[in-house]
Parts: structure tokens; sequence; C-alpha cells
């Protein structure tokens, strides 16, 4: 790699904002990356926290085989929303908007983002569309699940408009969110950060940006299609006026599928920060990781059509999406024997981050395998709409995206607060966990071969004891969440001073403060190298001063 | 400050032989679905069924295999290569990159592996999807999808079926699937196959039933607030004289007056003062299920209809009688058992005598 | 850590004549507006898409009872608002060029060719809506995807007419300058892409 150019003055890299006054402009309606971050954090964990509790009422109405907790009604309304706002108001903005927001800039070099005003409007969008989303159970909240197709949507009281609309805000503001990402990643490295040598947790955000700056407008479509049908009687897929429901499923999918890896590949570069430094060593296969999440993000649109193999598809349709889908295992595999080669030869500590950063490995791969099934057609004929697919996404979504979430919150809670987290409570959230969530899912697999559907609020009598281990096993799941949440808010309080660098780690984020100023660099460093080579020197120029008693930069004027 | 490295002797202590215990375990685990059937837990009710099953023991020989290493590597190498209590604090890991050799052998493997499951996979698939439909559709039955039950229509026998499907054993099977008001689902998991029914489109499946027994019937396409109820009956493959007798019941029920449709009426119907454009909405609900608007080759169930009142070279109609209106319209009232299956009657269809000048003014407008 | 405020001077931004700092500001925000235009781009294909998939679904068209779209009108209208994106090219050169007048009277030219394909576009939707009874919800799919794509793209060229006015007043009062004028960019590419989805549009409502 060539050398970086001597730093030349007066760019963006050296107009430092003032510091925002007053509690407004610093915590609420504020442009700073950071706080942004931490914004869709909370508002994040608030709806993991009810969108959790929905799943619960699931649970607690599946303990009996002919139901009875709520009304068949309620427990279809309840299903939906749980679905919906568990993708679009949890995983998603967790992953792009908290995430992304705090730690991209900062590993980047940056200031902030690229927009920031626009990322400020983007998270509003955030919360008031969730209100929305779970206002639509004051009337009439859809019942056709996260996927609602028609005719079934059509005929869905107005909560469904309210979610077509719902989801049609927080879809822009993931669309500005990944148009902000991909100008800041393209364009504000510091100084000498080639794109190969961005950590790797970059080149997921920038995987992961033009899914959500391209896939979400291709769902924006469909909503107001859906919307427009059923305020205003405009056919689109009723078939009794020419309009076909199919026609939905390709627009919704054509979204929802990469929508997929918008809610994994930032876990990928999550894991992959975490695996190296408490292995104390460089993450195996560097080149090898960027390239496979930028595969993963273009193929994954060419696979939309394996969630209709049994819609009615003309059947030679079914070989190209059937063959994409399992290409794309490829690629993922790569990343799973990348990251257990970083195991091999470390000097392993288990903190919390790392725990869930190795469970994160092997219940995600387990969530890959049994995609396979789903993926190749006379296996999928069987298993389309059973508990084998719910089995499926709850450990890609669960083991795999909820546990890369709570290994990235361990390992950057000291950076965002200051404080460390308690590591015996951490421990107890993750074994706790990952038997609590094994006890709920993996019956699932064999329920569904042998003749569950999903979607059922009552059921045939011979799964009621499996259903029953799971909705036990689901609330040791809760207890261990609960202790999650317990451990911050303890944390947050009492938790000790963490320091610059509690993890001895070599990207940019942790070379300032705990938590940084708001300025993130006195002086926006030179980057000359990869991260990962921990035997040798950090390789940056220019830090010298971050963590002393150097004044702050001067800030320019307002413009 | 540059930090102390470790050294690893070769692939660290253990490593062999805990692969050794892997793999054992891996073919341990991959002769147990070689010889297991999976009917142990669900049976299997038609021919096909028992491919796909092989297909299933493939996937989980190969997955379960897969996952025992991954699982059996992420828990040893944490354990061995973990940071010991007497270790100084800034002990580091191994300082590699990256394996050119091994990170190439990782990706052709899989890579293989995935030309291997894709042959596996098109081998079944290619039978089921492709090479039924030149196959002899041999008997042609239908299923039509309510909210919350299924119906069925049988050749000879008047409107619907109710309650359970009978289907006689050892013989070859056309089931044309749809809905009359959401989406649907028609799966029989002793057939392994499943399709969607949709309402404005007609799907199918078709197998060869090779095994007498009692199936469910169930629906997995969420239709509403009692889909988990829609699935109460039953699919009942039983021997031919069993079947027949089934079949010879519904047929005098279905034609008694009690369960009668109403008669059609037997006067020629008056075609003036039909709508193309009331014909056109009436034809997409009623009979693109089976017609394409289309050439006659364009056939889904029936023939494709484009043409049918226009193109001097479209053939007679089925019924042998040349295309014009007023025999178009004849094939409406009486409907016609042919060769490519049944055309239901005007009563059947419940198409009143001005709904067939619609449509056939419709048909008479396709140019 | 005492933070001094010092007011901001243009002269720390540049070096050698080159405002670094607006140099780099504007680099990323052309990116992000060509972004923004590729997702718009996006939103007419997710419609465009469901128009051909319906249309291919086995329909006759157009369906019964429905006449052709008037392809002769709807061409001359193409042609007005294939006249603005030319005028609008003009007013950018005139204005790099320096030449205030001329730019002024195209970029007033192209809001006048603007508002009159709109109003081609209100004489052929009330056409359709009362002589030939072609309606959004009430004509299947024909008015579905008629009336919804070029409603959206009607509504991108009214937004744009709006920015254009915009421009005009702001260029009056001295926002631009002759190296420093993003918005003007902002607004040419923006009109440019209302015409190329037109050309999409008009091909395959009017020509296919």
């Amino acid at each position: 790699m060539a050398i970086a150019a001597t730093h030349v003055g007066g760019g963006i890299a050296d107009h430092v904002h003032p510091e925002p006054q007053g509690f407004i402009r610093r915590y609420v309606f504020s442009i700073d990356h950071k706080i942004i971050g931490i914004q869709y954090l909370i508002t994040g964990f608030i709806f993991l926290v009810l969108a959790g509790l929905l799943a619960e009422v699931i649970r607690t109405q599946l303990m009996n085989a002919n139901g009875g907790f709520v009304s068949n009604n309620t427990y279809n309304e309840v299903y939906s929303i749980h679905g919906s706002a568990m993708v679009w108001l949890v995983v998603i903005p967790l992953m792009t908007g908290a995430f992304g927001n705090f730690v991209m800039p900062l590993q980047l070099g940056a200031r902030d983002v690229a927009f920031p005003w626009l990322n400020m409007i983007s998270f509003w969008m955030f919360p008031v569309a969730g209100l929305m989303l779970f206002s639509s159970f004051l009337m009439g909240a859809p019942v056709a699940g996260w996927t609602e197709y028609p005719p079934m949507s059509l005929q869905g009281e107005a909560g469904t408009s309210m979610w077509c609309a719902a989801i049609f805000l927080v879809g822009v503001s993931s669309t500005l969110t990944g148009m902000n990402f991909m100008v800041t990643i393209l364009k504000m490295r510091a100084p000498g950060m080639t794109l190969t040598r961005m950590p790797l947790f970059v080149w997921a955000q920038l995987a992961t940006a033009p899914l959500s700056m391209v896939a979400t407008t291709a769902l924006a479509g469909a909503l107001a299609a859906l919307f427009m049908e059923r305020q205003f009687g405009v056919p689109f897929f009723d078939p009794t006026k020419g309009g076909s429901p199919l026609l939905w499923q390709h627009m919704f999918w054509f979204y929802s599928h990469p929508a997929v890896y918008i809610m994994i590949l930032p876990a990928f570069g999550m894991i992959s920060e975490i695996l190296p430094t408490f292995a104390r060593k460089p993450i195996f296969g560097y080149k090898m990781i960027a390239f496979s999440s930028v595969t993963i993000a273009l193929a994954g649109f060419t696979v939309w059509a394996h969630h209709m193999f049994t819609s009615g598809l003309a059947p030679f349709m079914q070989l190209p999406f059937m063959i994409m889908t399992f290409v794309i295992a490829v690629p993922t595999g790569v990343k799973i024997f990348s990251w257990i080669t970083t195991l091999w030869g470390g000097k392993i500590h288990f903190t919390s981050a790392m725990l869930f950063a190795i469970g994160f490995v092997v219940l995600f791969a387990l969530g890959g395998i049994t995609g396979v099934f789903l993926a190749s057609v006379p296996t999928d004929l069987h298993l389309h709409g059973t508990y084998f697919v719910v089995a499926h996404f709850h450990y890609v979504l669960v083991g795999g995206s909820l546990m890369g979430i709570f290994a990235g919150f361990y390992y950057w809670f000291p950076k965002m607060s200051g404080r460390m987290m308690n590591e015996t409570l951490g421990k107890w959230h993750f074994w706790l966990f990952v038997a609590g969530f094994n006890g709920t899912f993996l019956p699932m697999h064999w329920l569904g071969f042998e003749g569950m559907p999903r979607r059922v609020a009552v059921y045939d009598p011979q799964y009621q004891f499996w259903n029953r281990v799971e909705s036990v096993s689901s609330y040791v799941m809760t207890i261990a969440i609960l202790l999650f949440f317990v451990n911050i808010l303890v944390s947050l309080r009492r938790g000790k001073k963490a320091g610059p660098n509690p993890w001895k780690a070599r990207t940019l984020e942790w070379q300032i403060p705990s938590p940084p100023h708001y300025y993130n660099f006195k002086h926006v460093p030179t980057v000359y190298g990869l991260p990962y080579d921990f035997s040798e020197p950090l390789p940056y120029r220019g830090l010298d001063d971050e963590l002393n008693d150097a004044p702050a930069p001067v800030p320019a004027g307002a413009h | 400050m540059v930090e102390k490295q470790s050294s690893v002797k070769g692939l660290g202590p253990g490593f062999w032989p805990f692969t050794a215990f892997l793999a054992l375990l891996a073919i341990a685990n991959s002769y147990f679905w070689a010889v297991t059937p999976l009917s142990r837990w669900m049976p299997t009710a038609v021919t096909v069924a028992t491919e796909i099953d092989e297909l299933f023991r493939v996937f989980l020989a190969v997955g379960i295999s897969l996952f025992i290493f991954i699982l059996g590597y992420a828990v040893f190498f944490s354990i061995s290569f973990r940071a010991r209590k007497d270790d100084p604090p800034d002990a580091l890991g191994v300082q590699i990159h990256d394996n050119h050799k091994l990170e190439l052998w990782w990706t052709v493997i899989p890579t293989i592996a995935v030309i291997l499951i894709s042959w596996a996979s098109v081998r079944v698939w290619f039978p089921i999807q492709i090479a039924s439909a030149s196959t002899p559709a041999g008997l042609v039955v239908e299923s039509i999808g309510h909210q919350w039950f299924y119906t069925f229509r049988y050749p000879g026998i008047n409107g619907e079926v109710t309650g359970n499907m009978h289907l006689p054993v050892g013989e070859p099977v056309t089931l044309n699937v749809t809905s009359e008001d959401v989406i649907h689902s028609f799966w029989v998991p002793a057939m392994r196959l499943k399709q969607d029914m949709v309402p404005g489109l007609v799907n199918v499946m078709r197998f060869t039933t090779d095994r007498v027994g009692r199936y469910r019937i169930i629906c997995t396409e969420f239709c509403g607030v009692n889909h988990g109820l829609m699935n109460k009956q039953r699919l009942i493959i039983e021997p031919k004289a069993q079947y027949e007798a089934w079949y010879h019941h519904w047929q005098i029920k279905n034609a008694t007056a009690s369960n009668a449709l109403p008669q059609i009426s037997s006067a020629p119907i008056d075609l003036s003062d039909g709508s193309a454009a009331a014909g056109q909405v009436l034809f997409t609900q009623k009979c693109s299920a089976c017609h394409a608007i289309g050439p006659f080759s364009q056939r889904i169930v029936g023939p494709g209809l484009k043409g049918v009142l226009h193109d001097p070279a479209h053939p007679n109609l089925l019924s042998g009688k040349p295309a014009t209106p007023a025999n178009v319209a004849d094939i409406l009232q009486h409907g016609l058992q042919g060769s490519y299956g049944q055309m239901p009657t005007q009563v059947q269809n419940a198409l009143t005598d001005k709904d067939i000048a619609n449509l056939v003014a419709y048909l008479n407008s396709l140019k | 850590m005492a933070v001094a405020s010092l007011p901001h001077q243009h002269a720390e931004h540049t070096e050698g004549g080159v405002d670094r700092f607006y140099e780099e500001t504007r680099d990323l925000r052309l990116t992000g507006f060509l972004f923004f235009l590729f997702s718009d781009v996006v939103l007419f294909s997710s419609f465009i898409f469901a128009y051909l998939y319906l249309r291919n679904s086995g329909q006759s068209w157009p369906p019964p009872g429905i006449a052709r779209l008037d392809v002769a009108f709807a061409a001359w209208n193409s042609v007005v608002l294939f006249g603005s994106g030319a005028t609008m090219h003009y007013a950018l050169e005139n204005w790099k060029h320096g030449n205030f007048n001329k730019y002024a009277g195209s970029l007033i030219a192209t809001i006048v060719l603007g508002i009159a394909f709109l109003g081609g576009q209100a004489y052929e939707y009330t056409h359709l809506y009362f002589v030939d009874k072609v309606s959004w919800a009430g004509s299947g799919i024909f008015g579905a995807s008629f009336f919804t794509l070029t409603g959206m793209h009607g509504f991108h060229v009214a937004v744009g007419v709006v920015y254009l006015t915009v421009l005009l007043l702001q260029s009056i009062h001295g926002v631009y300058t002759k190296d420093k004028y993003f918005g003007l960019t902002a607004g040419t590419l923006y009109w440019h892409f209302v015409d190329i989805i037109w050309v999409v549009l008009f091909s395959i409502f009017y020509l296919i």
C-alpha cells in the first residue's frame, strides 16, 4: 500500500462545529453521530422489550393446543406486530442506526457522518414510526404476519393501513441512513485509510448501506400500492379486479430478502472486530471476509423468490433462485471458517462480548445449515409455511443478529459510557440465554417436519409437549434478557471506570477517551496499515495528543 | 511497543485426536441417516415422497456433520487456546493473517459441495416440477380453498365434494388447486408436497399415490382467524374398489334434489346486449384459472381463448362444432366433458344467462 | 480544556485559491444527491415492474372498453418536456460562463415548459376521466398503473418546478457565485432525471 500523502489543511477534517449548548441541542435534537447512535440504541431496546413481551404472549398462548390465553384474532395481531417490530424497529435500527452511527465514523477517523442534520431527521422518524406501528393495536392491528399477503391484507382493519404508513416511514429513515453511510464511508475516511485498511465493521456497514438505500425503496413502492388499494380501491393485488396476489409477493420479497442481509451483515462486522481483540491475534482472512460481505450483499438481490417456491411461480423460474441461494452459502461458509480459525492459536479471554461472539458463530452456522433445507425446492415443498421456517429464521435472527447485538453492546458499552459492564451478570445472561434460546427454537425443526403449520393460534394436540418445552424455555430467555437490562442500569451508575481502551483493541475508536469528546479527534490521524496485527505498533500517526491535556481543536464559526 | 508472541506446535495439543473424534461422530450421524427412513416419523403416501425423503436424509447427514465440526472446533479451540492464569498480561496469540492454501481449499470444497447439493436437488426437482407436465395426467381432481375448509371437484360429479378427499391407491393424479377467497395452501405432509391456493391462479400438483391410509390435509398459509383449524379434513387413499364406491356415492348425492344445483335452462341464450367490459371482469374471476387470453396452444387447463371467435385458423371447439358465438355460449351453458378435463356447466360456474352473454361479448371483442 | 472561539474566516479554508472545505462538502453533497436520485429510480422501477408484470399476465391490452391512449398528444407533450431539459442544460452552461441574463431566461423557459407539460398532463387526465371514463380505481389495472405511474412522475415534475423557481429566486439574491453553485447543479441533475423517467414511461405506456 502506498504511504499516505501528508494531510493538506482546510478541509472537512479540520472543520469542527462548536460544542452544542443546552439540553435540547445536546441530547434531544443532536446532530452528533454518537448521541444519535445512543438514541437509536435506547429506542431500539425499548422496542426489543415491547416486541419481546409480544413474543411471550405468543409462547403463553401456545402452551396449550387449544389456546385460550388470548382470542385467535388477538394472537394473529400479536405475532404480526411482533415480527414487524423485531425486523423494522429493533434489528435493522440497532444494526445500522445504533452501532453503525456510533462506531463507524470513529473507526474511519472522521468527525461525524456526511450529513449530520439528515442523520438527526432519520433518527426522529424512527420512534414516530414505532408509535404508529404499535398504535395499530387500537384500530385493529394487521393479522397476516409481517409479510401481509393480499388478499388477506386487503381485508384487514384500519391497522393494516397504519402498518403500511409506519413501515413506509421507518423505511424512509433507513434509506436516508443508508445513503448517509455510503457517502461517509466512501468520502470521509482518514488520510491513508484505503478501502483495504478499513476495519471489518466498516466493510460490513459499506456492504449493508446500499441494501438499505436500494432495497428499502422497493418496499416503499409495495407499501404504497397496498395502501392505495386498501384506501382508494386502486387495483394492484385483487384478482377479482385484474390484480395479482403474486405481484405483492415479488415486490415484498425483492426488498425483504436483502433486508435479512441488512440484519446480519453488520453483526458479521462486529464479530470480526470482537474475536481478534479477545483472541489477541489478527482476524484470519481479512480480505476474504471483506470481499465476501460485498458478494453476499450483491447476491442477496438475486434470491428473493425462494420465499415463493410454493406460490405458483413458473416451475422453471424456481431453478435459478434455488441455485443462487445455494451459492450464497459459499461466501458465508468462508466467513464461518475464518472466524473459527481466528480462535485457533489465540490467547482467548472469555469476556461477555467474546462469549456472545463465539455463540453467534455456532448458532448462526446452524441457522445457515437449516437454510439449505429451505433453499432446495423439493424439501421446501414440504417445509414451507411450517414451524421449520420459524426455527430457521429465529436461529439466524436471534442466535445470529440478536446475539451479535449483545456482543457488540458488551464490547462498545465502555466506549459509549466510560464504564464497564458487570462480567458476572454478563456470563449469567449468556448461559441462560443460550439454554433458553435452544430450548425454544430447536424443537421447532421437527415440529415443522411433522406437520405443525406456522401462524396458528391453536394447533393439533400431538404437538403440545414440545410447545410446552419451548414456552418454558422462552421464559428462561426472558429472564436472561432482564438480567442484561439490569446489568446496563447497574453499570451506568456503578460500573468501574473504563478508560480509553479497556480491551487493548487496535481500531481508532479505542485510541480516544471513553466517552469520546464531541469532536472525536483533536487531530484527524493518518493511517498506514491494517489494525489487526497485535505485535506491531499501532498503524496511526497523529494520535499523540488524544489522551493528554492538549486543547480541543478550534471550532469554526457558523456557516 | 512490541508485545511478546506465542507460538503453537503443529496445530496445537490434541488437535488430531479431537478431529478423529469429530469425524467419528460425523460418520455415526451420516450412517444413522443413511439407514433411517423418515417414514418412521411421517409416512410417505406418494411415490415422489420417498425420493424427497432421500434428499432430506442427505441434507441431514451432511448438514449435521458440518455442524458437528463447527461446534466441535469452536469449543475445542476456545478451551485449548484460552488465556491461562499464569500468562503474562500482554500475551498474544499467533500473529497470522491468512493462509492462502487453506482459504483456497475452504472455498473450493464448499463450492464443490454446492454443486453436488444443486445436482442432488435438481435430480429430484426436475421430475416433480418439469417432467411431470408431459406425463399422462391420470385422474384430474380440483381442490378449492375457502375460509376455512377445502372442497373438491371430481370429473363426473356435479358441484363440489365436501369432507374428506378420496383417491385410489397406485394411480397417477393431477391435482389443480385454487382459492375462492384468500390465499390458502394445500399440504399433505405424507406427500411431502404443497401448493398455495391463490385466487385467480390454478397451481398444479402431480403425484402417484402408493400407500393406503388416512392423511391430514393442512393449510400452511395464513388465511384468517381460523387458519389454525383448517386441518380437520383427511386425504384417504384406498383400494380402487372402495374408492369407486365413495365416488359413486357422491355422484348420486350431488344429483339428487336436496343437494343439486338448479337446472340448466334448455333454451339457447339471448346473446344481444352483452357487455364486453362486464365479461372481462367475469372472465378474470371465473375463467382465468383455467383459460389464458392467448393462443389456443397456451393451455392452463383448457385452451387459450384469445382467438377463439376471430382467428380463422382456430380449430373447431372441443365439442366438435365450429367456433361461433352461439356454440361458445352452448358450452358455457351445458359444460363439456372433453379430453382436457371438465368444463363446468353454467350452474356449476354460477353463471346467469346475462353473464354468458357478457362473456361471449368479451370473447368476441378480442382481436 | 479551554476552547477558543474564533470567528470563522473563509481564508483559513483556502489554499492556493481553492476552498478545500467547499470542495469536499460539494463532493459529499453531489454523491449524496446522486444516491438519492438512484433510490428514486428504484421507486419508479418497482411500479414499472408492477405494471409490466400485470400487463403480461394474460390480459388483452388495452382492456376492452378502453380506447388506446392518445399517442400523438403525449408525443407533443414529451417534446415540451424534453425541450425543457435542453433549456435547463443551457441555463447551467450560461451560469458557468457568467451570462446571468441568458441563464435567467433559460431557467424561466424551463419553468414555463415544465408548467406547460403539467398542463398537458392535466388535459390528458380530464379527457381520460370525463370522455373515456377511465379512472384511477375503476378501470382495473389499466387505470391503476397508468395514473399511479404518470401521477408519481407528474408529482416529481411539480416538485421540480417549485425547486427551480426557488433556485431562480436564490440566484437573483446572490446565493450562488461563479464558483459555488451546487444548488443549480443539483437542480439540473434532478430535471434531467425527471426527463429520463418520462422517456421510460412514455415508451411503456404509449409505444408498446
